[in-house]
């Protein structure tokens, strides 16, 4: 007796997918890799040729001095006080604002989405410098608030439409049934849309968090006293005019990248769908 | 308790009026079922009793009391979706549990009512699950438990049974039918399926692109429809319909097949469509003849499609009919039930 006949695989052969995914991995994990190496390098290591890929002795040396010799610590707490402030404001205008063009419809509804799409088409340089005249007037420039209104700007219109799509996908027969259990429409949103918009909800938190916790070039016009800078331009204040401090920038680098690599992780599980599964069709 | 009086109810779409006025008096515990072919309006008119649509013109009163601006929650109705619609995060518990919840009943209450609703239902041991881990069967349950724990005025309908295989449907047919008898409440129930439609309802309102065609009960519809329409609609399978000319109490197609209608002689002579329904044909060896097209044994019955007049006619027999398609069959019209409608409006024509 045979064993029983399996299926043909279709598409490539098995080696050639795997050999295929493991060079992707690679190239896309080798910048990470060598930050980190970097990272426990002493100083000499780092200008060695051809490059050493283990240091012979891994030193915390890097660490020690953005820890606690540099204004690191001071910027990574600025980067989580506007990254936050900035992702939970746009958060809140993105649910009601999606809520309404996912659910209802009024006169101008087109115009209001494509104009939404259209602020995120502007180029960054575009728009700098009205920005910073507005900030000026309005006196936000070097202050937290100003930044989070920036970066909520900048991150509300993709989130806007990530949950408006969000928002259309989930059936309309549950909240019809949950205004006729005597729901009103805040309720609806709250006890039934919210909840089963956990992926949705999950995909903006990353990418307005993730977005604004690596921006530069507004951080560098609008946030100058470093009661205010943040991460990105705090790793640029290791270069100087005259040399780079490769071993710090590094460290500085891993750390900066450490809650990024967090989020990711805690929340990988939410992204998954299917959280609507059994509640229409039999 | 509550009746259901509606009046002249329209509803448009901008300048697209897919209601024109319809008037339905539901009487109080009455099981009432919309039926009609999609697209006619019957879950249109179903929405807004609910309160989901806006009504147009014309006046829904629930209990004698006028609710066309009232809002769904305020017209103490429950309705149960063609798609369940169960919150899918909640467990049957809270699912069932939930417009009590919302109304702010006290926890012991809303406990009681469920376990109460669970025990008709037969879904005591799933109160803990989620709808995900349900079978169709049992979402179509728990949606129904949902809406008795309110104990509403009227229960409304929307196919709720579409999405179920064919057996299981006829099961929560009675399912539905028995827990109407316990509870008596009003029912409002919409189907496209016209046994649904016979099996379940004390009255049928058949309705038809906007309008209604025909209320009554089931077997007055099935045995006096009053148009072309409601005869086709009612019935499976449906009326044959002959076109033909009623002369001196004779019925005459136009290729000349002709029998004698008794009773008919007061129309006089004119065009006229005879509806006959197909097991008011029988086998007769001095009847019409008719060439077999297709033969469909059901086991207890066969269905015959045949030639007879110019026209394709299905007859129902208890015989076991075994000719080949194409023979003759030799069949008689009991002409004494036969339908006649004018060929112009359609309208049942009275002796």
């Amino acid at each position: 007796m045979s064993e029983a006949p399996t299926l043909k695989r279709t598409g490539l052969p098995l080696p050639i997918t795997i050999i295929g995914a493991i060079v992707l991995v690679f190239i896309c994990l080798f910048p990470f890799m060598w930050m980190f190496g970097s990272s426990i390098k002493t100083l000499p290591e780092l200008y060695t040729v051809p490059p050493i890929w283990w240091p012979e002795t891994p030193t915390f040396g890097n660490y020690y001095k953005v820890l606690f010799e540099s204004n690191i610590p001071r910027y990574f707490l600025n980067s989580v006080i506007i990254s936050v402030g900035s992702t939970v404001l746009a958060l809140i205008l993105a649910i009601f604002a999606s809520y309404g063009f996912a659910r209802f419809n009024f006169r101008g509804k087109p115009v209001l989405q494509s104009f939404v799409l259209v602020g995120q088409l502007l180029p960054t340089a575009a728009i700098i410098v009205p920005l910073f005249i507005t900030l000026r007037v309005l006196g936000l420039v070097n202050t937290f608030w100003g930044l989070i209104l920036v970066y909520m700007i900048v991150t509300l219109p993709l989130s806007v439409w990530m949950l408006t799509s969000y928002f259309k996908a989930i059936p309309v027969e549950l909240e019809e049934a949950a205004i006729i259990d005597g729901a009103s429409r805040i309720g609806i949103l709250f006890r039934i849309t919210l909840p089963l918009s956990t992926p949705g909800i999950v995909a903006v938190v990353v990418y307005a968090f993730v977005t604004t916790w690596n921006e530069f070039v507004f951080a560098l016009c609008f946030a100058t006293d470093s009661s205010v800078k943040t991460l990105p331009i705090g790793l640029a204040e290791f270069s100087t005019e005259f040399n780079t401090d490769w071993g710090a920038v590094m460290a500085a680098s891993v750390v900066m990248t450490l809650p990024i690599a967090l989020l990711f992780f805690s929340m990988q599980r939410l992204f998954v769908g299917g959280l609507t599964a059994g509640a229409t069709k039999g | 308790m509550g009746s259901v009086n509606i009046a002249q109810a329209r509803k448009s779409y901008g300048a697209l009026e897919v209601l024109h006025g319809v008037s339905v008096n539901i009487a109080n515990g009455e099981f009432v079922v919309l039926v009609g072919p999609s697209g006619c309006g019957k879950s249109t008119l179903l929405r807004m009793i609910a309160g989901l649509e806006a009504i147009s013109g014309g006046e829904i009163a629930i209990d004698g009391k006028v609710v066309n601006t009232l809002a769904p929650k305020e017209r103490d109705i429950a309705m149960v979706f063609q798609s369940y619609a169960l919150y899918p995060h909640m467990t049957v518990e809270a699912n069932m549990g939930f417009s009590l919840r919302l109304g702010g009943a006290p926890k012991d209450a809303i406990k009681a009512r469920v376990a109460e609703a669970a025990k008709m239902l037969g879904l005591e041991d799933y109160l803990k699950r989620y709808p995900r881990h349900l079978s169709g069967g049992q979402r179509q349950r728990v949606a129904m438990g949902r809406a008795m724990v309110r104990k509403p005025k009227v229960f409304l309908f929307d196919e709720p049974l579409s999405n179920l295989d064919a057996k299981l449907r006829v099961q929560m047919r009675s399912e539905i039918k028995r827990n109407h008898q316990r509870l008596k409440t009003t029912t409002v129930y919409v189907t496209h399926d016209q046994i649904e439609a016979m099996t379940m309802a004390d009255r049928i309102v058949v309705m038809n692109g906007g309008v209604v065609e025909q209320v009554g009960s089931p077997l007055e519809l099935y045995d006096r429809p009053a148009n072309l329409f409601v005869a086709g609609f009612i019935g499976s399978p449906s009326m044959n319909i002959l076109s033909g000319r009623l002369e001196n109490g004779t019925f005459m197609t136009a290729d000349g097949t002709a029998f004698a209608v008794p009773g008919m002689a007061s129309f006089g002579n004119r065009d006229v469509r005879l509806g006959i329904r197909p097991e008011h044909l029988c086998l007769d060896p001095n009847g019409l003849r008719a060439e077999i097209v297709t033969v469909e044994p059901t086991g207890s019955e066969t269905q015959v499609m045949m030639r007879l007049g110019g026209h394709d006619v299905v007859g129902v027999f208890r015989e076991r009919v075994v000719n080949a398609p194409g023979e003759m069959l030799p069949v008689s019209i009991d002409a004494e039930r036969a339908h006649i409608f004018d060929p112009q409006t359609g309208k049942r024509l009275e002796a």
